[in-house]
């Protein structure tokens, strides 16, 4: 009796919890279909928001923005940080574990502090221009220690006896990386690019310090609607994009996975 | 011959250098080099019109932390929100993990994953769509107007709770994960061997499953007393200008004000806090609870 009394609390704090981290997130998703412009009661149902949507130039080029930036971050971050993974895990050298603790820094450190940090080192110190260049370098930062932890924590499951044998068996460096450590570490790579792609796309905090004048992405546009409480309805419907994103990500996680599984 | 063996074993040696360089040098130049930068302009002097006098000062630190009140409330302030939400996130989160964890069957991942979804959505998005449901006008408000369970509007934007309920609602999966690890990673026959020996259910979880999810815990707690104590957003948007954290006086001196070595102090103090707390937490959970984070 006493289990099930247990049990039933404990359903239903778990119930509870995910009413809440979901319930705010799915209203929203339906309220993109409303009619009505300001008010938050219930119309009709329309999808005018989302043809508003493709009309709206800024808009389009927000998200053509973050794309652009999203893209090269993911890139350049997967590549050093799977690198630094790969090594991390394979080599012993001297301040191994200080470099491990140093990539930490960046990410469990708040972001308003690291990015107020570059945002002063980039204007006052080295003098690169506040826009495209400080924000791919400032999202590299904060997202190459995820890749990192990512590659570290796959590592461990690769067979790098695969390795091994292909330099016993005489192919030099370049080749065994091009044809074994790559593929090996290819779930790593991938499972990191998903991440931070997500990661850099809807980041706000550390492109709003670095931004400037010019490059608004999409994350400082919804933010400079919501100040100005600019059509909010039109807000819900980009919204729902961000959620959808993550989602279909999540998805291929899935799909890949499923597929990696039957392969091995 | 020995020359080209000792160049060989070098070569060996500093293999390593291809991986982790390229990491290292961007740590160095991008992470260490910002950080020093403003430690350094904390500790000079704030000129008559914002900008920094090339001269040393702890002027700075003296005005956030005891001269205008209200700067030295909002960095307590930060402290009590980020234990409170801590705390909650806890009270929700460890029933949560602990549900998926011996209930989810085959379906764990899909429930872990629905834990994650959100968290990986717009930061903005979240803050709005729960500003959108409890605020006023709010939907939330609305309906339970028209169904005639309140007769005037609750408003609770703008007020320390909101902002706390902001905070809960955005960090609330970042304790989920590192539990739920913590509880896979319990050996079964442990649980077993406690019952064999005679202990109840309630006695078995207060003496075996909460000390070996004590990582777990700690990992959490790490993930969101730490990112609750930097938080701006939250309190910006949904305290309106009215309930102000550490995170906020940052911004608030950089980008409004243009007082560098002010904010720099602040956010030194901010990070000696963090750094602190970190050291704490894992101190108290041991190495697993760093484990748990990554």
């Amino acid at each position: 009796m006493k289990v099930l009394n247990a049990r039933k609390i404990n359903s239903l704090f778990t119930i509870v919890g995910y009413l809440f981290i979901w319930g705010p997130i799915v209203v929203l998703g339906i309220f993109s279909f409303n009619a009505s412009a300001y008010g938050v009661k219930w119309e009709a149902l329309t999808l005018k928001w989302y043809v508003d949507l493709f009309h709206t130039p800024a808009i389009l080029k927000a998200v053509l923005r973050s794309l652009l930036i999203a893209s090269i971050t993911t890139i350049i971050a997967t590549v050093i940080g799977t690198l630094a993974g790969y090594g991390l895990y394979k080599y012993k050298f001297f301040g191994r574990r200080a470099l491990r603790m140093s990539v930490l820094l960046p990410i469990t450190v708040p972001y308003v502090i690291m990015a107020g940090a570059l945002l002063v080192y980039f204007t006052r110190i080295v003098h690169i221009p506040l826009g495209y260049l400080a924000i791919i370098i400032a999202h590299i930062s904060f997202s190459a220690p995820l890749a990192v932890f990512v590659t570290l924590g796959r590592m461990q499951r690769i067979n790098w006896s695969l390795e091994e044998a292909s330099l016993d068996l005489g192919a030099n460096t370049v080749t065994t990386w091009r044809k074994v450590t790559i593929p090996l570490l290819l779930p790593a790579i991938f499972a990191s690019a998903v991440l931070i792609f997500p990661w850099s796309f809807n980041d706000f905090t550390v492109t709003y310090f670095v931004a400037g004048v010019g490059t608004t992405t999409l994350p400082l546009y919804l933010f400079s609607m919501l100040e100005y409480s600019l059509k909010p309805v039109l807000i819900n419907a980009i919204s729902l994009i961000f959620i959808i994103m993550p989602i279909f990500l999540i998805f291929l996680i899935y799909l890949y996975k499923g597929g990696f599984k039957q392969k091995t | 011959m020995a020359a080209s063996k000792t160049g060989m074993k070098i070569k060996t040696k500093l293999r390593f250098l291809p991986t982790v360089g390229p990491i290292s040098i961007w740590i160095v130049l991008f992470v260490f080099a910002p950080v020093a930068v403003i430690v350094f302009i904390s500790f000079l002097a704030t000129g008559p019109a914002g900008g920094i006098l090339p001269k040393f000062s702890v002027e700075n630190y003296r005005f956030l932390l005891f001269g205008e009140s209200e700067y030295g409330r909002a960095v307590l302030r930060s402290i009590l929100y980020a234990f409170v939400t801590n705390m909650a996130c806890l009270f929700v989160g460890f029933p949560m993990a602990y549900w998926i964890s011996k209930y989810g069957g085959k379906f764990k991942a899909l429930f872990l994953f629905l834990v994650i979804v959100p968290s990986w959505s717009c930061y903005i998005v979240r803050i709005y769509a729960l500003k959108q449901l409890v605020g006023y006008p709010g939907i939330l408000n609305d309906f339970l107007l028209s169904i005639g369970l309140i007769s005037s509007p609750i408003n609770i934007l703008y007020t320390p709770a909101a902002v706390v309920l902001g905070l809960i609602y955005i960090w609330l999966p970042f304790m989920v994960l590192p539990i739920f690890a913590s509880l896979e990673g319990i050996n079964p026959a442990l649980l077993e061997a406690s019952l064999d020996l005679g202990a109840t259910p309630r006695w078995q979880f207060l003496t075996v499953t909460l000390p070996l999810t004590k990582g777990g815990i700690f990992g959490g707690t790490i993930l969101t007393f730490i990112p609750a104590l930097g938080d701006w957003l939250v309190p910006l948007l949904i305290g309106g200008n009215r309930v102000w954290m550490a995170g906020n006086l940052i911004e608030h001196f950089l980008v409004v004000r243009g007082k560098i070595a002010m904010a720099s102090s602040m956010a030194v103090i901010l990070t000696a806090a963090v750094v602190l707390l970190i050291y704490m937490f894992i101190k108290l959970g041991g190495e697993e609870s760093m484990e748990r984070i990554v």
